[in-house]
């Protein structure tokens, strides 16, 4: 039963990795990983999002009605992206990392991820694993974010965190900042992901 | 239980609607007034930000209270007035009561054709007169905050943000500082058009109402060089006119300096 728990939570973070491995929620990865903060803060939601969308699907699974469960499903996810939503904009720190952030937070409704593991974990598990499983699939997207946005910030506005780390004469780089660099710099770490893990390589 | 019976599923699906529309309109109507006041707050930052009042950082450091009790003390007088420049509503600008006119939405573009409109302009201490503009960049709404010195003509301040303008690029009119500081100084010619130029190369005409545009924010530039001539059209007659009016007490103030002396 350990066992099966730490796979839950370790396998999104590491094998299962939702974007490197699965290649689900490319899109918002292109778009919100300009700067450290805001990724940090869409990691954040998307962990929320997936987590009690997954606990709540799992607690009703055994009622929702196999015809439209997907409608149910979204139902539950639209739900929980309005309510980070509307905390996010309520919040006097947040607001303004809301408003940089403008509609990815809404379109985490569209993420694959949050469906994709209802589907998938949690219309078949207890709530405890599937909100566990919810939560570690979102911190594996979360990583892939952070570590994406922490190469464009500090190459494209040569800052981390909103504070300068390189020095005033390096020129930011414009590409970096630009969506296609997004995606350059996935394959890369999709790259040295397969390279580190033998499991994941073709023949 | 056959959950897959119609009766059911209607009245399923029906009741998890009914429940998360109940969430939601709960949460909202909670998190409705602080989400305003953030709103407000935000405004109000840049306002003052145009303004001059305090500079930007420290602006945006400070709690939303700080921010209210400081428009509080820097507002002098705050009204509306209609495309003819005369006067057609008051503003409260008591600190808890501050009533604002902050995006133009409703207004944009349509508003020189019809005729009715209501323009905000707030006074700051020191005569500084900030009005609000707001148009179309490139993927969204772009805005911004144009502060007048008591001249009505030359530009005290700008502020300028938007919604979702490339980063790095378009989004230079709100992240870059020596981009809205090249506004300070420069003029509006009230009744020419355009009043106000923001493009390539035209600061070295030596025209002292241009500014340069960004490279590579093509788009953002243009959307932005629209919208601050539609809105300074619209603002046209009340600060032409009262630009006009002040030149003459300037000058009718000279005088009396010159009779004075005479005597």
């Amino acid at each position: 039963m350990a066992q099966k728990l730490k796979e839950t939570i370790l396998n999104p973070i590491l094998k299962g990795n939702p974007i490197t491995v699965l290649v689900l929620g490319i899109c918002s990865a292109l778009a919100v990983t300009v700067q450290l903060k805001g990724a940090l803060v869409m990691a954040l939601s998307v962990i929320a999002v997936t987590g009690l969308s997954s606990l709540v699907c799992s607690l009703l699974r055994n009622t929702i009605p196999n015809r439209v469960r997907i409608i149910v499903q979204l139902v539950v996810v639209a739900m929980m992206v309005i309510l980070v939503d509307q905390i996010l904009k309520a919040g006097e720190g947040t607001y303004a990392i809301d408003k940089q952030l403008s509609v990815y937070i809404g379109l985490i409704i569209t993420n694959c991820i949050v469906m994709g593991r209802i589907e998938a974990f949690a219309l078949g598990n207890k709530p405890i694993p599937s909100l566990l499983d919810g939560i570690a699939n979102g911190l594996g997207y979360g990583l892939i974010l952070v570590v994406v946005a922490f190469f464009r910030e500090l190459l494209g506005s040569g800052t981390l965190f909103g504070f300068r780390v390189l020095p005033e004469a390096y020129v930011p780089n414009n590409l970096v900042i630009l969506p296609p660099f997004a995606l350059i710099l996935l394959g890369c770490i999709i790259w040295v992901h397969r390279a580190i893990d033998k499991d994941l390589q073709e023949n | 239980m056959n959950t897959n019976n119609n009766v059911y599923t209607v009245i399923y699906t029906s009741i998890v609607v009914v429940i998360v529309a109940a969430v939601l309109a709960f949460v909202a109507s909670k998190l409705g007034p602080a989400q305003d006041a953030n709103a407000k707050a935000e405004t109000l930052r840049q306002m003052m930000s145009a303004a001059g009042i305090k500079p930007t950082e420290e602006l945006y450091a400070a709690k939303n209270a700080e921010i209210l009790q400081l428009y509080a003390d820097n507002i002098e007088e705050a009204y509306t007035i209609g495309l003819d420049g005369e006067k057609n509503g008051e503003l409260s600008i008591s600190q808890d009561k501050i009533e604002l006119v902050s995006k133009l939405k409703p207004q944009h573009k349509a508003i020189l054709a019809e005729g009715d409109a209501t323009l905000p302009v707030y006074i700051f201490k020191g005569g500084i007169a900030v009005i609000p503009i707001y148009g179309a960049g490139l993927w969204g709404p772009v805005w911004g905050y144009i502060a007048f010195c008591p001249d009505c003509y030359t530009i005290a301040g700008a502020f300028f943000d938007h919604e979702s303008e490339t980063p790095g690029l378009g989004a230079k009119i709100k992240d870059e500082a020596w981009f809205r500081e090249k506004f300070i100084g420069k003029t509006v010619e009230w009744g020419e058009t355009p009043a106000f130029r923001l493009e390539k190369n035209v600061e070295a005409t030596g025209a002292t109402n241009a500014v340069d545009a960004i490279t590579g924010a093509t788009m953002t530039s243009k959307g932005l060089n629209e919208a601050l001539n539609i809105w300074f059209k619209a603002y046209e007659k009340h600060f032409g006119l009262g630009a006009f009016f002040n030149m003459l007490e300037g000058l009718s103030e000279a005088e009396t300096v010159n009779d004075n002396e005479e005597e």
